[in-house]
């Protein structure tokens, strides 16, 4: 019998100077960076120490456990890819810590909580790591999207094919066209378009500013 | 009005809050949920998600009203401060 391989968590001895190292080229990647404020950031970071000292890990100082491992991975710092359209129309992450990269102040947003309703452009990668003809999976809330670099650009579209429910951002890119990876319906990803009857998916607005690519969808998850 | 706070002893949100609501003199109930140990904990837990609908701090009742994080222009609104 095979034994289970056991989570490991960070060592003892982590630094608020070794947390920032390795946060920040990951957040770069969803489109964040460090809050502007930098003794608000060496604050949160401390807390996240203390929780690390606590239980092994750096769960968010902002939000409870519930016991349930789980569960309890999605409040794990950072915690941006389980909160995207959340953290998009604050322009924060719930604690502040990251901020989205084209805010220049983040102090203004501290103490602000602004949930615009409707529509918020989420950032979901930087340009750079989705090369021309590539599509890639993105959940956003709830919802699973396929975001595809086209000859002309990018563009997002449901993650889910009608025909089986296979995953297009697992698919294979053909000039405009995704063929699903399972049995390679067509999807035209600028509209969601296919030549099987009824079978054309939803598609979401695309921007790319300063590097990174956001898809305009409607704001869903509630903490 | 009567203001409760739930908030966790780790978050910089709730101090801030509480820094708030004190330097304006508001009295305050204060709940630090992560202090709070077996069913005591589960509970506290239990009425956040059913006030808030969420696991998130901090969390203000001003009368009626919730708030879901450190909003210092909805608070100073419902306590006309």
């Amino acid at each position: 019998m095979t034994e289970r391989p056991q989570r490991q968590m960070f060592e003892p001895g982590t630094t608020i100077d070794d947390l920032k190292e390795y946060m920040a080229p990951f957040v770069a990647r969803l489109g964040y960076k460090f809050n502007t404020e930098t003794e608000f950031v060496d604050e949160v970071l401390e807390s996240e120490l203390e929780i690390l000292a606590d239980t092994g890990d750096i769960y968010c100082p902002c939000r409870v456990r519930s016991g349930d491992p789980k569960e309890d991975a999605k409040i794990v710092c950072p915690c941006i890819p389980f909160f995207r359209d959340e953290f998009a129309g604050l322009r924060k992450c719930w604690c502040g810590l990251f901020i989205l990269a084209g805010v220049e102040d983040g102090g203004e947003l501290l103490g602000v909580m602004d949930e615009p309703d409707g529509d918020v452009d989420v950032p979901v990668f930087l340009a750079s790591d989705v090369p021309e003809g590539q599509i890639r999976h993105v959940k956003v809330g709830k919802t699973s999207i396929a975001v595809a670099h086209a000859p002309d650009g990018f563009y997002a579209l449901s993650n889910v094919c009608r025909h089986a429910f296979g995953p297009l951002g697992e698919g294979f890119m053909d000039g405009c066209h995704v063929m699903c990876p399972w049995h390679g319906w067509r999807y035209d990803v600028r509209d969601g378009t296919t030549d099987h009857p009824n079978a054309d998916v939803r598609t979401y607005p695309t921007t790319e500013r300063d590097g990174v690519v956001f898809v305009k969808m409607r704001i869903s998850a509630k903490r | 009005m009567r203001v409760k706070l739930y908030g966790l002893s780790t978050c910089p949100y709730c101090r801030m809050t509480k820094k708030y609501l004190a330097s304006n003199d508001v009295e305050f109930d204060l709940l630090e949920v992560d202090l709070l140990e077996g069913q005591e904990r589960e509970d506290a837990i239990a009425t956040v998600k059913e006030i808030s609908g969420g696991k998130s701090f901090p969390v203000v009742v001003i009368g009626d009203e919730v708030i879901v994080g450190f909003n210092k222009v909805r608070i100073k609104e419902l306590l006309s401060l």
